[in-house]
């Protein structure tokens, strides 16, 4: 044993697809560097006005924030990315699939507009042995627009979604 | 046009009932919602974090007062209970709870098959300037 964690070099597109199942509209990761297996990781996802959420935004709207579900939807994938690194299952019909199982304590601090680059750290807190728990936030330009007090997921027979 | 956002779910929401702090909205969530080919590819699941959407969208459409429109602060809770596919009809049944100057969404989401989701979403009243 030794206490010197291994830190994975920078993840680019075609890696993050290796481990997770999501595809365009909804692979919201761009990049990880930082991967610290069973430890953590951080991810970017550069938000753009040309994704379809912005598709059906009247032009003279005055909101023009990233959808907030999606601000979370994007750290869980990062933080997919560190459950599945060591067990990568890019597919949803066999095996153990990872599922969403909850969030607690989610503050959505700033709004994120077009433009910005989403910097998402992602911490493990807990791993049982279908069940992993994790923690973090999410900034822009250094300032926090999104923390996560909790996140679970889940490992589950990918039959409990086939039926 | 104040109150209008981007957002992933695109179909429409319809109020069912809306009362004293209390509502039920409902949410179908057709073949076509722009967020199946990539989630997944071959088997379209909707994403949790839409379901969140959904009852997010109802609490904006049934607000607990008159006045300001409210903006979502925080998710204090959520916990999946059971998948949603294309074709349901998320239903979302909440209560709403003032806390200061806060509003705490209280929801149920049931689809045909039972309960999908225990979603708590806060919200505050968004300050609209001069």
């Amino acid at each position: 044993m030794t206490a010197v964690a291994t830190t994975v070099g920078t993840l680019g597109l075609a890696e993050i697809k290796k481990v997770l199942p999501h595809r365009f509209p909804m692979l919201l990761v761009d990049r990880v560097t930082d991967l610290e297996p069973g430890v953590g990781l951080t991810a970017y996802k550069a938000v753009t006005a040309n994704e379809p959420w912005y598709a059906a935004l009247p032009d003279d709207a005055t909101d023009a924030s990233y959808p907030r579900v999606l601000l979370v939807e994007s750290w869980c994938q990062a933080a997919g990315v560190l459950v599945a690194w060591e067990n990568p299952n890019p597919d949803v019909l066999t095996g153990q699939v990872m599922l969403f199982g909850g969030m607690a304590d989610i503050e959505f601090t700033a709004p994120v507009l077009p433009g910005s680059v989403l910097e998402h750290r992602i911490r493990l807190m807990r791993a049982l042995s279908d069940t992993v728990i994790f923690e973090g936030e999410s900034l822009v330009d250094g300032e926090v627009v999104l923390t996560v007090g909790r996140v679970v997921m889940a490992m589950r027979p990918a039959s409990e979604l086939t039926g | 046009m104040a109150g209008v956002a981007a957002s992933p779910v695109t179909a429409a929401v319809t109020v069912l009932d809306h009362g004293d702090r209390h509502a039920v909205t409902e949410v179908v969530v057709d073949p076509g919602q722009q967020v199946f080919p990539g989630h997944y590819p071959g088997f379209p699941i909707f994403p949790g974090v839409c379901v969140v959407e959904c009852v997010n969208l109802g609490a904006q459409a049934a607000p607990p007062v008159a006045g300001p429109p409210l903006g979502l602060v925080a998710v204090e809770s959520t916990r999946f209970q059971s998948p949603v596919f294309p074709g349901d009809t998320v239903k979302s049944e909440f209560d709403w709870v003032a806390d200061g100057a806060d509003w705490l969404c209280k929801a149920q989401v049931h689809t045909a098959r039972g309960r999908a989701a225990q979603v708590r979403l806060r919200y505050r009243p968004v300050e609209t300037g001069a």
